[in-house]
């Protein structure tokens, strides 16, 4: 059958919400075993102790990356109406802004927020804590929602994919990232051989 | 080589759990045509907390009023929020199967309790309010975006990773 199955109508919101819990079990298993439910493993990238995060993501990314490619030649995922109904949108400031923000919290609380659900799971305390700021942080943000409403809407480019702006087919941005997260698992390497917060 | 330190023993080979992560990842895009998520679950949780407590202002709030349109469901009664269900259970499971349920503060060993648990607070803050800007977090963003080469999150992915790779300095105390 040809996917996306929600979107084509193959079944209904009310099994959409089973599927999401069964989805949601293996994502929270895999991350799991990755090691992601600890904060102590999730950081270590950032001081090149161990590059995991960096390995699990690109690896991952990757295999979903060319799994569409194959999807859509075989003739099992209409890419188009992903393209145009659910890829998620950019917003270009707000996203790098975002992303600084989130960035921060990352290294500073250790956790981002799925692998924070695995480490509660886990009976880490500062997951917990971490959830506790993260709703906090989401009041802030709904505060001051009337200061910064009209930035968090700017720059509204649409659903736009890379493929798109460097006018390529998508097989060859695909390819590109595969090649680049070839050349990622070997620099984690040397970055590991480097290790600069542990002469 | 590198000691080995206790916590990270036992654990999937990277570039296995990786490939088994995204093929979860291609899955769900098969199945739903979007990709993975956690953050939402968090907002819609907080908007629901802050309704308990406030009604009117939720629902005149210009952000959380998105959540209480007139005959939307319950926040709650959403995807994301059964996935993230879905990924406390599979975390359990997988802890207890593993036999690595072992309650405590991650941190780094010379780093005491009270600056950890205070920069997990803060940290959080940060992050959550992150999230919001971004519309997403590195499963949303990064990983389902990043797999699908939507142009804003290969930006969020980018001033993550370079934020995080740049502060790192300043509360390397936090993990050593």
């Amino acid at each position: 059958m040809t996917g996306p199955l929600y979107m084509q109508g193959v079944f209904g919101f009310q099994a959409s919400l089973l599927v999401a819990v069964a989805i949601g079990f293996l994502f929270g298993f895999v991350l799991e075993r990755a090691g992601f439910g600890d904060s102590r493993v999730l950081t270590s990238i950032f001081y090149f102790r161990d590059m995991r995060v960096l390995r699990v993501m690109f690896s991952a990314m990757v295999t979903c990356a060319v799994g569409i490619v194959v999807l859509k030649w075989a003739g099992l995922f209409d890419y188009t109406m992903m393209l145009d109904y659910s890829l998620l949108q950019t917003y270009l400031w707000p996203q790098l802004v975002g992303g600084i923000l989130f960035g921060l919290g990352f290294v500073i609380g250790g956790y981002c927020p799925g692998t924070a659900v695995v480490g509660v799971a886990s009976g880490k305390l500062d997951s917990v804590v971490f959830l506790g700021g993260m709703t906090v942080g989401i009041w802030v943000f709904a505060a001051g929602f009337p200061l910064w409403g009209s930035f968090y809407k700017s720059s509204a480019l649409g659903r736009i994919s890379l493929p798109q702006i460097f006018g390529l087919p998508m097989e060859v941005v695909t390819a590109a990232v595969v090649v680049m997260a070839l050349a990622a698992f070997w620099l984690a390497g040397l970055g590991e051989k480097w290790a600069p917060y542990d002469k | 080589m590198r000691q080995e330190v206790e916590y990270v023993q036992g654990f999937w080979n990277p570039y296995v759990a990786g490939i088994a992560l995204g093929l979860v990842l291609l899955l769900t895009f098969y199945l739903m045509g979007a990709g993975l998520g956690a953050s939402g679950a968090v907002a819609r949780t907080a908007a629901v907390v802050a309704h308990g407590v406030a009604p009117q202002a939720v629902e005149h709030n210009g952000y959380f009023s998105e959540f209480y349109k007139a005959g939307a469901k319950n926040p709650l009664t959403n995807w994301i929020v059964f996935e993230v269900i879905g990924v406390f259970l599979g975390g359990i499971v997988a802890v207890l199967t593993a036999r690595r349920f072992r309650p405590g503060v991650g941190k780094g060993p010379h780093a005491s309790t009270g600056l950890r648990l205070s920069l997990a607070l803060g940290g959080g803050v940060l992050a959550g309010i992150g999230t919001r800007f971004a519309l997403g977090c590195t499963s949303g963003q990064a990983l389902s975006g990043g797999a699908t080469l939507a142009v804003g999150s290969w930006v969020f992915m980018m001033a993550v990773f370079g934020a995080a790779f740049g502060a790192a300095y300043f509360v390397r105390r936090e993990w050593s």
